[in-house]
């Protein structure tokens, strides 16, 4: 294997194995500072001022001539769990194992306004604060009887464009209904008189007792008034989609 | 430390809501609310004052800026901490893959040296300790 690197740099060395001296490995001396003006490194990135400070190691570090002292060890590195390591766990589940919501006002629900839409259309952006800060004096002075002159209002309502200021978004609430789109769901049958009616009849509500109510009501309905075939007098149709 | 924000949280929903106040009054103003104006813009300038106050409490505290970009396009700043987070678990996972993946290769090429050169990687390791392949 040696005696590939002599062939390399073209070195023709007495000592079989000793042509990989130059390199360091082999059991000659190092001949460190003779070499390097003999022999043509095509790849040698030594310096001059580097080499003195590289002539200490190899010397102490023989045969070893490109050794270099380890680097000191860091007892904190990226192989550690850093989340785990600086006590992070309960904000990493709180943060990504549930879902945050995306809007502005999920986080301040409190505050009036729309609060959603970007502050760069009515000016508010907190980036044009930063850029550009107003100008003011450093102590706030209450205002007093003259100055408060100035903010004598006409009576009346405001004109609509200044109206929308205090609108906030309408809330949406979220009704939790079991929403089941069957097409054609059997009937039970405990109305027998509902599978003559073969029109796709889609309701709203769809909590079991409220079922079971409008079963008792066509039970009624079908002994008082009997209806013709065909016809859906004892139901409204609601083929109202949601 | 939680005080503090608490304590600014408190006289910002304040200030906040005498702002909201003031803004129904002048929505459909009468002679009558006048005193109440005043009193109200007197009321806003003194909430300036409690938050300035405030301010020097929290001199130390410092925002990234990267926050206010989400809060300026009407994005929860929670969603910042999470991608925060989350990035900072990847590029961890990420250098632990490379720290893992050269120790093997330095463990294999000592393993690898030792075959071809064992005499030379047997100072090698006088000089350096025997590391033991992770």
């Amino acid at each position: 294997m040696t005696e590939i690197f002599s062939s390399l740099y073209g070195q023709p060395d007495p000592q079989g194995p000793g042509g990989a001296s130059a390199m360091g490995f082999g059991p000659g001396k190092p001949q460190v500072p003779q070499n390097l003006g003999s022999m043509s490194f095509p790849h040698q990135m030594v310096s001059v001022d580097e080499g003195a400070q590289l002539r200490k190691p190899a010397a102490m570090n023989e045969p070893f001539y490109l050794l270099r002292v380890l680097p000191m060890e860091n007892e904190l590195t990226g192989h550690t769990n850093l989340i785990t390591h600086y006590n992070l766990e309960h904000a990493y589940n709180k943060f990504c194992g549930k879902k945050v919501k995306e809007k502005l006002s999920n986080f301040l629900p409190e505050l009036p306004g729309m609060i959603d839409s970007p502050g760069i259309q009515d000016n508010s952006s907190l980036h044009s604060l930063i850029e550009k800060p107003p100008v003011c004096n450093n102590s706030f002075s209450p205002l007093t009887g003259a100055m408060l002159t100035g903010f004598r209002l006409h009576t009346g309502p405001l004109p609509e464009q200044y109206r929308l200021m205090h609108i906030q978004p309408p809330k949406k609430k979220n009704k939790h209904k079991h929403k089941h789109h069957r097409p054609q769901d059997p009937l039970p049958p405990e109305t027998p008189s509902d599978s003559d009616h073969k029109k796709k009849k889609k309701k709203k509500d769809d909590d079991p007792d409220r079922k079971k109510k409008k079963k008792d009501k066509k039970k009624k309905k079908n002994r008082h008034s009997p209806d013709p075939p065909g016809m859906t007098g004892s139901q409204p149709s609601s083929s109202s989609l949601r | 430390m939680a005080e503090k924000f608490d304590n600014l949280e408190e006289h910002l929903e304040k200030f906040i809501e005498n702002i909201r106040q003031l803004g129904i009054i002048v929505s459909d103003f009468q002679p009558s609310s006048q005193t109440g104006l005043n009193q109200k813009l007197n009321f806003m300038i003194t909430g300036l004052q409690d938050i300035e106050k405030c301010r020097q409490q929290l001199h130390d505290i410092n925002v990234p800026l990267e926050v206010f970009e989400y809060i300026d396009q009407g994005r929860n700043p929670q969603l910042y901490t999470k991608e925060c987070l989350e990035r900072a678990l990847a590029k961890n996972e990420q250098v632990k893959g490379k720290i893992d993946t050269l120790t093997k290769f330095k463990s294999l090429l000592i393993s690898e040296l030792g075959k071809v050169f064992p005499e030379e990687m047997g100072k090698y390791k006088a000089i350096h300790g025997d590391d033991p392949p992770s």
